[in-house]
């Protein structure tokens, strides 16, 4: 009941509210439903507009349409067009490369030899000698032998006369006046003398043709003095013939000599065990001219008394051992004999003397090279731990030196060998008077005088 | 004439490959075989004439047992000795020096071929043979010049000593 009671009032309330709301709205509700009329209307007419819009975009679009297919069918057909024209042209580039062959014939072999012989002849012609003299005669071999297109008759000419140049060329002995860069870079124009495609010659020397500059060089070193010197007398002369040492390998051989190391730089090589062992050859060389002289005067002396025995001369060993006799003519055998050996014991130190110091010397000289080899193969072993095996010219260096030692050791031992052979001859020679002849021509000379 | 002139060639073209020290070897081979010979000469055909006439000498004496005959016939045997061993150091002393000429070379080749090795590297052997044959063939030289000598100069040395020994026997003290 209470509840009934509580709704019911509730409800009341709330009628009597919504009453007196109702009021309120309705003015404006109208005023809404106004609105929405009207609204109807204007959307409807928008609608309307955008239709009609759509309509006729659709129609643009439908013509754009129509002109893209239009220009697609054009293109295929331009397409089918070119395809065709490509095909024809292609067919008549066959044809025409058929009538080219043909209209070529054994042409076509002729030109690819020309190619081959103008790339070997430009070889040979930019690196050769005559070139100093005519420069610039590559170019067009070059081009020649790096042409894609056939070449012309003219082209064909130039390479008939370079090579025909070339060919005369290297046999002429000519002069012409070229500037030589020397070794210091400066630059002088000479006479240089070209022998051929061989050697080029001035009044330095030999000269080097450098083909990658074009330079005309003087050699880094001359070869020997005895094959430098025929170039001078060639240049000067005039007529006639003159000999002359030519290097057939078109310069490579004289490179070779540059490199070559003189006879000084060779002695040089030894180090210092080289100059003990040239010390000791001096060394020896002298003694042995100083027997030599001693022992071929005493010799000469000896000689003179052997012809005159009875008037002994002190300036020689013998005359002093005839001097004993004429002092003593009145001892016995015996006691003469022991005064004759006295006197020889003190004469043949004098004439033995620095004979042994020579055979000594020879000894010395070949163990010293050997000395200068040990040296050298320790050297070549130290430069071996620190850079390896790689490069043999490392190496070089040091067993050269080894090597060079011995030869100089041997060729040291050599004339002194010889010479002791020859001092030791005559000493031993002069000896043999003093120690075994000398008894024996006191007795001559005693018989002689008893008689 | 001909045959001469190859021969020369022939032995130019040895000499080109090895090497300067043939000359050497040359000389000495010249030198030894000239003394050699002219040693074989003498004992065939000098000496005999020294030795009779030493012994005619010796047997014209009427006394040869005093100290004064002693001394006399050593004065002539060492003269004698003297001249018979005339030259006979300088030969064994040439064939002594033979090999070691052929070791020089060998030395000098070596050189040539360790100084195209620092030049060139040791990529072209064909350089490296020519100081190669320098070095073999003056030893082959040298060792053939030597062997040549060694036979003949012992055999030379064989008959001095025999012609010394004849000699001091056919001096007997009479």
């Amino acid at each position: 009941m209470n509840k009934f009671i509580k709704t019911a009032a509730v409800a009341a309330t709330l009628m009597l509210t919504a009453g007196i709301s109702t009021n309120a709205a309705a003015n404006q509700l109208d005023d809404l439903l106004k609105q929405v009329k009207a609204d109807r209307v204007s959307v409807a007419k928008l609608d309307k507009k955008r239709e009609q819009e759509f309509l006729a975009a659709r129609a643009d679009k439908q013509a754009l349409l129509k002109k893209a297919e239009a220009e697609r069918a054009a293109e295929q057909a331009r397409n089918t067009r070119l395809t065709k024209a490509f095909a024809d042209n292609e067919k008549m580039l066959t044809t025409r490369e058929a009538e080219l062959e043909a209209a070529k014939g054994d042409l076509g072999e002729m030109f690819g030899v020309v190619r081959r012989a103008s790339g070997n002849a430009y070889g040979t012609i930019a690196t050769s000698i005559v070139s100093a003299q005519y420069p610039g005669r590559e170019v067009t071999l070059d081009k020649l032998a790096n042409a894609k297109e056939i070449p012309v008759l003219s082209e064909l000419e130039e390479l008939w006369f370079a090579l025909q140049t070339e060919m005369t060329e290297s046999g002429k002995i000519t002069s012409f006046e070229a500037e030589i860069t020397q070794l210091d870079g400066s630059k002088a124009s000479t006479q240089v003398t070209r022998i051929g495609s061989f050697n080029l010659l001035s009044e330095q020397g030999y000269l080097n043709y450098n083909d990658d500059q074009g330079l005309i060089q003087p050699l880094g070193k001359q070869p020997d003095g005895s094959i430098v010197g025929t170039v001078s007398p060639f240049i000067s002369m005039t007529s006639g013939y003159a000999p002359l040492f030519l290097d057939p390998s078109k310069g490579t051989i004289l490179n070779l000599e540059t490199q070559k190391a003189t006879l000084e730089e060779r002695f040089h090589q030894g180090g210092t065990v080289g100059y003990v062992i040239a010390g000791v050859l001096a060394f020896g060389l002298l003694i042995a001219i100083e027997r030599l002289v001693f022992l071929f005067l005493v010799g000469g002396k000896i000689a003179a008394q052997l012809k005159n025995r009875t008037t002994p001369n002190a300036n020689n060993p013998l005359g002093r051992l005839l001097q004993v006799y004429q002092d003593n003519k009145n001892v016995d055998a015996e006691t003469l004999e022991l005064k004759l050996d006295e006197a020889i014991l003190r004469e043949t130190p004098k004439i033995e003397r620095g004979i042994n110091i020579i055979k000594i010397l020879a000894a010395i000289a070949p163990l010293l090279g050997l000395l200068g080899t040990v040296v050298g193969m320790i050297g070549t072993f130290q430069s071996i731990t620190l850079y390896g095996t790689g490069d043999p010219k490392i190496m070089a260096g040091d067993i050269s030196m080894a090597l060079v030692t011995t030869a100089q050791g041997l060729i040291a031992a050599l004339p002194l060998i010889l010479v002791h052979s020859v001092v030791a001859g005559r000493g031993k020679s002069i000896f043999h008077i003093l120690d075994e002849q000398s008894a024996g021509i006191v007795a001559e000379i005693a018989e002689k005088e008893k008689q | 004439m001909i045959y001469l002139i190859e021969l020369w060639e022939s032995v130019r073209e040895f000499i080109a490959t090895g090497g300067g020290v043939l000359y050497f070897v040359a000389m000495a081979v010249f030198l030894m075989w000239i003394l050699m010979i002219e040693k074989f000469w003498f004992l065939s055909a000098t000496y005999p004439k020294i030795k009779r006439e030493v012994i005619a000498k010796w047997d014209a004496r009427t006394d040869t047992t005093s100290w004064y005959a002693h001394r006399i016939r050593d004065t002539w045997i060492s003269e004698t000795t003297e001249v018979l061993d005339a030259r006979m150091i300088t030969i064994k002393t040439l064939v002594a020096m033979c090999p070691l000429i052929g070791l020089l070379g060998t030395v000098t080749g070596m050189i040539a071929v360790f100084e195209i090795m620092a030049v060139q590297g040791t990529g072209n052997p064909r350089l490296m043979a020519s100081g190669i044959s320098m070095a073999t063939i003056p030893t082959m030289a040298g060792m053939v010049a030597a062997l040549s000598g060694v036979f003949f100069s012992s055999r030379l040395d064989a008959k001095v000593k025999m012609a010394k020994a004849k000699l001091v026997d056919s001096l007997p003290h009479h």
